[in-house]
């Protein structure tokens, strides 16, 4: 597998002030789930991304909580109005503690 | 040439075989000779052996969920394999009543052909219908006799030679009785038609197949996520202690610049045309000891990776060599060559004015003389994995009735390369994203 942790941003080729703007965001991450036999965990070792935050030229601009019915690879799509140019950063936390993060940069044509 | 491999070490392989491949037609004179034969090295659901079950029979070891029916009765791609054509058959027409209920059923049956695949009949489950032959819709306005009709199923080469039509009864896929049924069932498909409800179950009227985006970004394509994880194998040294990356320094896309634009080719040493994943069968084991089977995950990854060094390159197949005039028209034999329990040729569906660029049911057949190859391996959506050509070829003909040849048979890899003589010239853009 590709390094965990490794996050790739995709955003249209060109934004204008003022756009909606549709991100595309991938993360590696195996995503192992809480294997359970008789509704009981067999394995509590696991390991996947439970949270996702998305910050925009500093400002938090969204939260998502994630569990364990997520694929390996998380794929996630949003949309948020760019207003500044500035970086926009999404930081993926896992139950492990990994803390992986992309950013990139809105800037207006 | 060890100068030669110092000095200029990202080509390094590339020079030492084209070197040797010379070399090799001088001396020996090798061009038009058939190739030798070749020990499989793939995995064990892709070599096309089969397994002999208590009562005797013979099982196909194929791909999971694919047939395991043995087709040994027809005759395949295999070099050695001289059997005639199927001879063109001739049943008697039984003398039974033909119920056109029963016709319609057999007509859309999947099991047997389906007829729906390449024709289109009335009716708004019908679905997906294909348009490789006639539109049948208003056939039995045509008062063809009946006798004439059951010809034309049982074995539609006496009437129209070339066809691409099966012969469904000398096949033995449609029995005589069968057939009656359908058609009594041909002959109620009368005009005037009612205006279709969904332009999409009229092959001639659906919108053809727009893609699924850019294949090479990694948020769109997940092959290309598995091609990357091959950047680990590329460093991890095998068995006999060395890695790839130690004979050829610089990474993967520098010291793989441009190799993928001019394979498949003859590579002397083995006396073969080779794809990248032919070669790496042999090479790996050869120098790092690490077995690169085809059709493994390990081959898949890193034909991935030594064809994305080329991305955006023209293709730069060799058609000149005398080894290379052989093979591309052995191949092209082959595209020709009429297979199998359907007595299919690959140019029945995938040559211009025959079945490419048409629906087969709800599949759009593509056309090989634009180009179907510079995109292998290949995401394939309804898959959810990566396919290379070879699966994609034996995948292609299984259904069509015809045992599979291991997935580096010398057979594939020459008509891989009379396919790939047609993207000459344009981008190569691996990995692919397709249905």
């Amino acid at each position: 597998m590709a390094e965990i942790g490794r996050v790739r941003i995709r955003i249209p080729s060109s934004i204008k002030q003022g756009d909606v703007v549709k991100v595309r965001v991938l993360v590696i991450h195996p995503m192992e789930i809480v294997q359970r036999r008789d509704g009981k965990p067999v394995d509590k070792n696991y390991h996947f991304i439970n949270r996702v935050v998305v910050t925009y030229v500093g400002k938090e601009i969204a939260q998502f909580e994630t569990t364990q019915s997520i694929s390996e690879n998380p794929f996630f799509s949003f949309a948020f109005k760019a207003t500044e140019a500035g970086p926009l950063k999404v930081t993926f936390l896992d139950t492990q503690g990994g803390r992986y993060e992309g950013t990139t940069d809105i800037k207006f044509s | 040439m060890r100068q030669s491999r110092h000095r200029a070490a990202p080509a390094v392989l590339v020079a030492v075989l084209f070197a040797a491949g010379c070399a090799q037609s001088e001396t020996k004179g090798v061009s038009g000779l058939p190739p030798t034969p070749w020990v499989s090295r793939a995995v064990p659901e892709a070599k096309g052996d089969f397994k002999t079950l208590p009562d005797g029979k013979r099982q196909a070891l194929r791909y999971r969920g694919w047939t395991t029916e043995d087709f040994g009765e027809y005759r395949t791609y295999a070099y050695d394999d001289s059997r005639p054509a199927m001879a063109p058959g001739r049943g008697a027409m039984p003398a039974v009543a033909g119920d056109p209920k029963k016709g319609r059923s057999l007509f859309l049956a999947r099991s047997l052909g389906p007829c729906t695949g390449c024709h289109l009949i009335q009716g708004d489950d019908v679905w997906p219908a294909g348009n490789v032959g006639p539109d049948l819709s208003t056939f039995g306005d045509r008062r063809l006799p009946d006798e004439y009709v059951f010809n034309m199923i049982y074995d539609p080469r006496h009437i129209f030679p070339n066809t691409t039509m099966p012969p469904w009864g000398t096949a033995g896929v449609l029995k005589p009785e069968d057939i009656v049924h359908m058609v009594a069932f041909l002959k109620t498909q009368k005009g005037p038609l009612r205006p279709e409800k969904d332009s999409e179950r009229n092959p001639e009227t659906r919108p053809k197949p727009v893609g699924f985006g850019d294949n090479l970004d990694s948020t769109n394509n997940p092959a290309v996520i598995r091609a990357e994880s091959a950047e680990s194998l590329w460093v991890r040294k095998g068995p006999a202690g060395k890695s790839c990356a130690e004979c050829h320094p610089g990474g993967p896309l520098q010291a793989m610049k441009g190799v993928a634009t001019r394979y498949p080719k003859y590579v002397a040493h083995y006396r073969r045309v080779m794809s990248i994943e032919d070669f790496l069968t042999v090479h790996s084991p050869e120098t790092t000891g690490a077995p690169m089977l085809a059709q493994s995950a390990d081959n898949l990854d890193m034909t991935m990776l030594v064809k994305m060094a080329s991305n955006g390159m023209p293709v730069a197949v060799d058609l000149a060599s005398p080894e290379h005039r052989a093979a591309l028209d052995r191949g092209m034999a082959n595209f020709n060559k009429r297979v199998g329990q359907r007595n299919h040729a690959c140019a029945d569906c995938h040559a211009s004015g025959k079945g490419a660029d048409r629906f087969l049911g709800g599949r759009f057949l593509g056309n090989a003389q634009a180009g179907l190859t510079r995109h292998f391996p290949t995401w394939r959506t309804s898959q959810a994995d990566v396919w290379d050509m070879r699966k994609r070829m034996q995948w292609c003909l299984t259904p069509l009735g015809m045992n599979m040849l291991p997935a580096d048979a010398v057979e594939y890899a020459e008509l891989e390369l009379y396919l790939t003589s047609f993207d000459k010239g344009k981008p190569m853009s691996v990995p692919g994203i397709r249905h």
